[in-house]
């Protein structure tokens, strides 16, 4: 990648009325925005309309930003923000779907998370449902623990950066990421 | 940890690789002596390890109608959006300064007060009138009509 077509490059022109940066910066980061957003939000629909609007910040608010982190801090910063917003706003009709026993669970979660190859096909059953029922518990934390998990274990973020994505200290993190792992290892004890 | 206590989040920390090389070492210290802790961590381990194996994988979807519906956004946003621009925001900012600037000094006109239109006009007559040695009452110059009758006086003369 070259220093011009760099993510924060691309951000400056934006910012300066360029179209064509923006939609390379789409293209870029939108399957990262859309998988983020679903595991968050856990409805096609949704991920899709909040990553959406995600980009429509940046279009918005490209002037903004000062280049003293990576863009896709920043932007991470805005999309998870934005799915917090989301599920705090939709969270009293969720609640109602999603039972402790995971039932409620987003028809096609068993589905959409396949197993990983192994040798024994009871192995590979077993497994894909405990993964099934972690994924599901990950559903039942709160919107900070879940978004910790999602970063971490998925986007594979350090703490020090989920603590600017989420705008609170790496402590706080590590207690999110503790009190999230405590829960998730309660649900597989349970089996 | 080293009052006996585990370190519970910080065990957490250690199985998820986010600790310090000098909080890694005091965890290691910890577990070296501390069965528990050590199964803690395996078990923190196995549910990230199986978490991170299993990513979400989102449902398909149609990058191409993304992009066109996120441009149509955009663009109706954009238009939306239009009074937000610098000029039109500057514009509409003195035509409400000008307004309020008419409306305060209105109201603000204590009743007795020549209107401006009046002080205006009589403006426009003082010279004329200063030639009048009939105006010898200066109240006189608060009715418009007896400057009228002045004015008749003047063309006439």
């Amino acid at each position: 990648m070259t220093q011009e077509s760099s993510d924060e490059a691309l951000c400056r022109r934006v910012a300066a009325g360029d179209d064509a940066a923006f939609d390379l910066l789409v293209a870029r980061h939108q399957g990262r925005a859309y998988r983020l957003a679903w595991s968050l939000l856990r409805d096609a629909e949704d991920a899709r309309d909040v990553s959406q609007e995600a980009f429509l910040r940046v279009y918005r608010t490209a002037g903004s930003f000062r280049g003293d982190a990576r863009f896709s801090t920043w932007f991470y910063r805005i999309l998870v923000n934005l799915c917090l917003d989301h599920r705090r706003r939709g969270s009293w009709w969720r609640r109602l779907l999603v039972r402790d026993d995971g039932a409620g669970a987003p028809e096609g979660a068993l589905l959409d998370r396949q197993p990983a190859p192994v040798a024994d096909p009871g192995d590979r059953i077993e497994r894909a449902q405990m993964t099934s029922r972690l994924w599901a518990a990950v559903d039942r934390l709160t919107p900070q623990q879940r978004a910790v998990i999602v970063l971490h274990v998925q986007e594979e973020l350090p703490t020090s950066q989920i603590a600017t994505v989420l705008g609170c200290s790496e402590a706080t993190v590590r207690v999110h990421l503790h009190r999230a792992v405590t829960t998730l290892r309660g649900v597989v004890r349970r089996d | 940890m080293t009052d006996g206590r585990h370190p519970d989040v910080e065990l957490t920390g250690y199985a998820a690789e986010a600790l310090t090389p000098a909080e890694r070492a005091r965890v290691e210290t910890h577990l070296d002596a501390c069965a528990d802790c050590r199964r803690a961590v395996q078990e923190h381990r196995a549910v990230l390890a199986t978490l991170a194996a299993e990513a979400s994988t989102p449902p398909p979807i149609d990058w191409g109608r993304y992009q066109a519906d996120l441009r149509a956004r955009r663009e109706r946003a954009g238009r939306r959006r239009w009074w937000a621009r610098p000029w039109p925001a500057v514009l509409a900012a003195g035509v409400a300064a000008a307004i309020v600037l008419l409306a305060v000094h209105g109201l603000d006109r204590r009743p007795g007060e020549l209107a401006t239109v009046e002080e205006t006009v009589l403006g426009a007559r003082l010279p004329m009138l200063q030639q009048y040695r009939v105006v010898e009452r200066l109240d006189l110059l608060e009715d418009l009509d007896a400057i009228r009758q002045l004015d008749r006086f003047g063309h006439g003369s």
